[in-house]
């Protein structure tokens, strides 16, 4: 259809210029013909021009002629008249045209002159019969002035007889003065010629162009290179006949007309040629303009077309761009359809997941909890039950924490919180998380740090930690017992000054991902398997909360797979690098200018030379002990701090040490690098200046390492659960929810503190205001309550004028679990905040930390 | 309104207003005043007699092109119209363009004339020319030109060029007979002798007017070379020398060139200045003619040859001899435009107008600021016109005119007189000379 189209618009296109060039043609032949019979008539009206004006010459020449003549019979009436006429003759004064005068009476061969010379015919050539008013004229010649002449005879009659004969000789110079100053502005050349002698007598001054002179008519000919001798023939036809001819023929590259024009019935010829352009100026003016005219129309022509040409063009342009606009719109709308299809269909399979995984531990607590009323009196029954119940619970809530985060961060309501971190902190924290399990499925945990060149870094370290956390526990999920499990951090090279350029990488030899799955793997509402039919439990929410946040951080995330060989996730992160890193004062205080490394991994020791970089300490590595008691042994200086790496030691830890000791100083401490605390290292531990120190190597984990051990220090045993006691303390709890109220009540009071609960902010406030100092050990706030919120009640707490308005821990109990609102709570003056469902332990951790006991 | 409307409606109104004015313009008659008054302007002309050579219709005749240059500059400094008038012989039947030049003078029929050291010396006695030693040109010129062109202490004639005469030479050809340029009569002799035996028939190429530049060559050598030539003129004037005496050498030279075979005298006698010889020198058929400095310049006469072409001086006992007739323009004493004339000389005859001259024609300058080169073919004509070594052919100076006269003498030669005849003309002349 589309092909008809165009096609119908190439024929259209087609005939519509035909029928332009046909316009045109006709156009081009009618302006044609106007131009040529114009031409063409101005061309015989040149000729015409030319031959009046040479007709013009023609007679001013005759009447020159004839006034000789006629004053030359006067002249010799006038001498027939004299008495003397020789006499008469003699005194004759010369004039400008008459020369000459002479007289011969009859019977005598010889007369005299008025020049004073004697006369004779001889010389004079009247053969070739030329008269003017019956006056033979001679052939021209030169006579003695040196100038072109000719003389008429003019018989003397006295009484009816013949008594001389008067010879006038006349100069052609005198013509030159009656003939006009100019032909054709000087282009047209004019001689004239005797006719019998075909000498070029005269060249009237502003005839022609200045060139090389002529002679005579061979010598025209010759010189204007008119050889053909048809037309020589021809011309010396009209001489001969005294005719006029008028011939084309080229002179020095130039079409002319060329004439020859007969004066006095041929006696004389006006000889030259003018240049065709010279007389049809006029003709060549109307021919130049029709062609301007033309050109300009055909110019405005061609315009016009070229304009409607790229108009066209641009509305097909148009036209083109919407059509693609439109099927571009078309794909986007099918696109969205689909997805939104598929959408619907995640989100009703995930509806069916989370049916499912909701009511499974659901139905666990419901179920236990029949049991529970059922063996309530079986006290070991009873705890069961509740563990179970507790279990399902926590299950149940980490569903909807994610689900809730998932909606969070997809509708943008997520903000990073920026604080400072070490990279050591978030190592270790995701070691202590991740190990255990790690441990639980016989799996081996490696954490490699290498290329790292700042560990302080500025950052969302739980967002960090939660990616991390999602990443590993995945790898810990999916990964059979006894796989291996790969954390690694390696700083990459930075693109900025300004920020560590890190890559996270995690990777597993478990299960793996199916090409397919791994599409869809960053999707929310995806899992590898179907809950409801595989073992392994969870939202699927994981990796897209994963996914959203590394982009959040301007990061990237990328995962290869292969089924049953193990799955490699790569996060790239920038993290901003904090202005104050290096701490040389720490090594100056502590006297420590040198360090020996001994590590076989040489990537190990460079990363410790990098971390180090700016502490003015110098690390020399060693890749074994021998070598390190070579170094040693030719050192003179000694260091301060020995690293040693602890999986080559073995059971020669003490022996190792000792040899080192010999080289250094009692008090040089030594510490092994060791992957996690492994075994033997209680004996290591033993020994006086030695220490663990866990890998990987961090600046600041080292700091603290020394700290400890020079201080004597001991690292306090992490307080046992029941460290923390509520014992005695009273509360003041403003919850507005009965049972959460009753809950709180019950817990507290089992761990034998009590609390006195407000329905509502306005009446905890007003409870805080009557109550007596030291009243309440703290206040467990709640945030949405009626009348008055969380917020505007610890507000107006703090507000309150009294000594411990200031002091007493505001510790926010709520629902509002997000990072958000922990901040919105320290930022209304709590001191910290706890989210709902209440953890006991952590409830009962965090109270102790703020509520100074009484005692 | 949109934008298109608002184009459409231009273009609309475009169109209309086109279409108003083309129909306008097709209706238009011819405007103007109905009364055209002409006036007719006062023209000053200057009417020049000068010689035109015949040329080929398309070849640029440089002499011309040179000298119209500088008329050009005048016409346009002062406003005046020269207009050309001129002679030209049709066979040596006809008068010559001296003839003409000399009668046209006499009868004042124009204001200024290019005339030949003859004609000058004989209208300057007649008093038919100016003085023009007071133009501001005549300042400028080199000592040559007025000694020869002074007449009774008047100067009567000055040149735009400097004309020098010297043989013009197939050097390839003589090259190929192995022999040197001659110096001397006898080497000339000689070299003609070789190439005749060679098969040349006329090695030397004559017209009836330029082989008395060999006479002036052998017969004033001395006197203008090392001789005291003032005191020999004063001699020749007051007859104590006779002219018959410097001249019969040369002439005999030239009896056994036309004796020997070398010139073709009968030929000679009829022809005129380069049409007759030209063509064989050009052809390679002649290896020698003579010709005047300008005709190396000009392609129409020598100026593109195929052959390595050398100009020389004549052969004399100083060696190789140009010879250096002056012309010059004159001013006819009783011209209708006698002031316009000189003041035209003042123009073409200006350093200004002379170096263009010159530079066009590469020709030797008559004004002594004026240098310019000249084309490796005149080198050793030039080399020797440097260092002064030169005869002048004309020198008003000399009672007895020479150029014309000599010139005549020898075509009496030519024609079959002897030496003797000849000479006897030269007496004759003196004879004549001392009655004055």
């Amino acid at each position: 259809m589309k092909k008809k189209q165009n096609r119908n618009g190439k024929d259209k296109g087609i005939s519509l210029l035909v029928s332009i060039i046909l316009v045109f043609c006709v156009l081009a032949l009618i302006v044609f013909s106007v131009a040529w019979k114009t031409s063409k008539e101005m061309a015989a009206s040149a000729i015409q021009n030319l031959s009046e004006s040479l007709n013009l010459i023609e007679c001013t020449i005759e009447a020159i002629f004839r006034n000789e003549a006629d004053l030359q019979k006067m002249i010799a009436r006038k001498v027939a008249e004299a008495e003397d006429p020789e006499e008469y003759v003699s005194l004759y004064e010369q004039s400008q045209s008459m020369v000459k005068l002479s007289l011969i009476m009859r019977g005598e061969t010889e007369g005299i002159s008025n020049i004073g010379e004697k006369f004779t015919e001889e010389g004079l050539d009247f053969s070739a019969g030329g008269k003017m008013e019956e006056l033979p004229i001679s052939q021209s010649y030169v006579n003695h002035m040196g100038t072109w002449a000719y003389t008429m005879k003019c018989p003397v009659i006295k009484e009816g007889k013949e008594i001389a004969d008067l010879y006038i000789e006349y100069v052609y110079d005198s013509l030159d003065k009656s003939l006009p100053n100019s032909f054709y502005n000087n282009k047209a050349m004019l001689y004239i010629m005797d006719s019998q002698s075909e000498r070029f007598v005269l060249k009237p001054k502003g005839m022609g162009e200045r060139s090389a002179g002529h002679l005579n008519l061979e010598d025209y000919y010759h010189a204007n290179d008119i050889k053909e001798q048809e037309l020589r023939n021809n011309v010396e036809d009209c001489l001969k006949s005294g005719k006029n001819i008028l011939f084309y023929h080229d002179i020095r590259g130039k079409r002319s007309l060329n004439y020859m024009w007969a004066v006095n019935e041929g006696t004389v010829y006006l000889i030259g040629y003018v240049p065709l352009e010279a007389i049809q100026q006029e003709s060549r003016t109307v021919r130049h303009n029709i062609f301007v005219v033309v050109a300009v129309m055909l110019a405005a022509f061609f315009l016009c077309c070229l304009l409607y040409f790229l108009n066209q063009q641009k509305q097909n342009k148009i036209r083109e761009e919407r059509e693609r606009e439109r099927e571009k719109h078309n794909k986007q709308l099918a696109d969205a359809l689909q997805a939104a299809q598929l959408a619907s269909n995640s989100k009703t399979m995930f509806l069916s997941n989370m049916s499912h995984d909701i009511r499974t531990p659901m139905n666990a607590v419901l179920g236990f909890a029949a049991l529970l009323n059922v063996e309530a009196d079986n006290s070991a029954k009873v705890r069961e039950y509740t563990k179970k119940i507790m279990a399902s619970g926590k299950h149940l809530l980490s569903l909807i924490n994610d689900v809730l985060d998932v909606s969070k961060i997809e509708s943008g309501k997520v903000a990073l919180s920026l604080e400072n971190f070490t990279l050591n902190d978030l190592v270790s924290s995701v070691d202590a998380i991740i190990r255990p399990t790690a441990d639980n499925k016989s799996q081996d945990f490696h954490v490699e740090v290498t290329g790292i060149k700042h560990e302080n870094l500025l950052g969302d370290e739980t967002r960090i930690n939660q990616i991390l956390i999602n990443l590993l526990s995945n790898a810990v999920k999916y990964t059979p017992e006894g796989g291996n499990i790969w954390f690694r951090i390696i700083g990459m090279r930075q693109r900025s000054s300004q920020f560590e350029h890190i890559r996270i990488e995690v990777e597993d030899d478990g299960y793996g991902m199916t090409p397919e799955y791994l599409k869809t793997i960053f999707d929310a509402f995806t899992r590898a398997e179907n809950s409801t039919t595989n073992k392994v439990q969870g939202t699927g929410l994981g990796m897209a909360i994963t996914k959203n946040i590394v982009e959040l951080m301007g990061g990237t995330i990328d995962v290869s797979s292969e089924i049953d060989k193990g799955s490699l996730f790569v996060v790239e992160l920038e993290l901003r690098i904090p202005e104050e890193q290096a701490d040389r004062k720490f090594w100056q205080e502590n006297g420590i200018r040198r360090i020996l490394v001994i590590d076989s991994e040489q990537t190990e020791c460079e990363s410790i030379q990098t971390l180090m970089k700016d502490m003015d300490v110098l690390i020399d590595t060693v890749s074994s002990v021998d070598e390190a008691v070579n170094t040693m042994q030719q050192d003179r200086e000694g260091y301060q701090l020995v690293l040693l790496e602890w999986e080559k030691q073995g059971d020669d830890t003490v022996s190792i040490v000792n040899t080192i000791r010999e080289f250094v100083e009692d008090t040089t401490l030594i510490l092994f690098l060791a992957p996690y605390v492994a075994a033997g290292m209680e004996t290591a531990l033993g020994m006086e200046y030695t220490g663990i120190l866990t890998k990987p190597f961090f600046v600041s984990a080292l700091k603290e390492k020394i700290l400890e051990i020079q201080g004597g220090r001991k690292e306090q045993a992490i307080p046992e659960e029941d460290a923390y006691s509520l014992e005695g303390l009273h509360f003041l709890a403003a919850e507005d929810n009965d049972i959460n109220a009753e809950i709180l009540s019950e817990i507290l009071s089992m761990e034998g503190a009590s609390c006195e609960i407000a329905a509502n902010g306005r009446l905890a406030l007003e409870r805080f205001e009557q109550a007596a100092e030291g009243e309440f050990d703290a206040i467990l706030m709640d945030v949405q309550m009626p009348v008055m919120n969380g917020y505007d009640v610890t507000r107006a707490i703090r507000a309150l004028k009294r000594d411990d308005a200031v002091e007493i821990p505001i510790i926010a109990m709520t629902a509002n679990a997000f990072a958000e609102d922990e901040k919105d709570a320290l930022d209304a003056g709590m001191d910290v905040h706890l989210a709902k469902p209440i953890d006991v332990e952590l409830l009962k951790k965090v109270i102790s930390q703020y509520v100074k006991r009484k005692e | 309104m949109n934008k298109a409307k608002i184009g459409k409606a231009l273009a609309a109104i475009s169109l209309a207003v086109i279409t108003a004015m083309t129909l306008g313009a097709c209706g238009m008659g011819i405007s103007g005043d109905d009364v055209i008054i002409s006036e007719k302007e006062d023209e000053k002309i200057v009417n020049l007699f000068s010689p035109m050579e015949k040329t080929e219709p398309d070849a640029e005749n440089t002499a011309r092109n040179a000298f119209d240059q500088t008329i050009a500059i005048a016409e346009e400094r002062l406003g005046v119209n020269v207009a050309y008038r001129t002679y030209t012989a049709e066979d040596y039947q006809d008068k010559t363009y001296d003839d003409v030049a000399l009668e046209r003078a006499r009868s004042n029929l124009d204001d200024l004339y290019l005339l030949n050291p003859d004609v000058i010396q004989v209208l300057g006695e007649e008093g038919k020319l100016e003085d023009l030693s007071d133009l501001a040109c005549a300042k400028n010129l080199r000592e040559v030109v007025k000694t020869a062109n002074t007449v009774d202490g008047k100067l009567v004639a000055i040149p735009q060029e400097v004309v020098a005469y010297g043989l013009f030479i197939n050097k390839d050809m003589f090259d190929k007979y192995k022999l040197e340029l001659p110096e001397t009569p006898e080497e000339f002799l000689e070299c003609c002798r070789v190439f005749k035996e060679n098969g040349i028939e006329t090695p030397i190429g004559a017209n009836r007017w330029w082989l008395e530049t060999f006479v002036f060559a052998q017969a004033y050598a001395d006197m203008y070379n090392g001789g005291d030539t003032e005191a020999e003129i004063a001699k020749l004037n007051s007859g104590e020398s006779r002219y018959s005496d410097y001249m019969r050498p040369g002439f005999e030279f030239l009896q056994e060139l036309i004796d020997k075979g070398y010139v073709d005298a009968k030929k000679a006698y009829v022809s005129e200045a380069i049409e007759g010889e030209g063509e064989d020198f050009l052809a390679q058929k002649t290896p020698i003619v003579m010709a005047y400095w300008g005709a190396a310049n000009t392609e129409t006469a020598y100026g593109k040859t195929d052959f390595n072409m050398q100009v020389i001086g004549f052969p004399s006992s100083h060696g190789q001899m140009p010879v250096v007739p002056i012309t010059g323009f004159g001013v006819g004493a009783e011209a209708e435009h006698a002031e316009e004339a000189k003041g035209l000389l003042e123009v073409i005859l200006s350093d200004e107008a002379l170096q263009v001259y010159s530079e066009t024609n590469k020709v030797i300058s008559p004004s002594k600021n004026v240098q310019v080169d000249c084309v490796p073919a005149l080198k050793p004509l030039n080399d020797r016109i440097e260092e002064n070594v030169y005869v002048l052919a004309s020198n008003a100076g000399l009672k007895v005119e020479q150029w014309g006269n000599t010139c005549l003498i020898v075509r009496e030669l030519l024609n079959g007189a002897t030496v003797d005849e000849c000479m006897a003309e030269f007496e004759r002349l003196q004879e004549e000379s001392l009655k004055k």
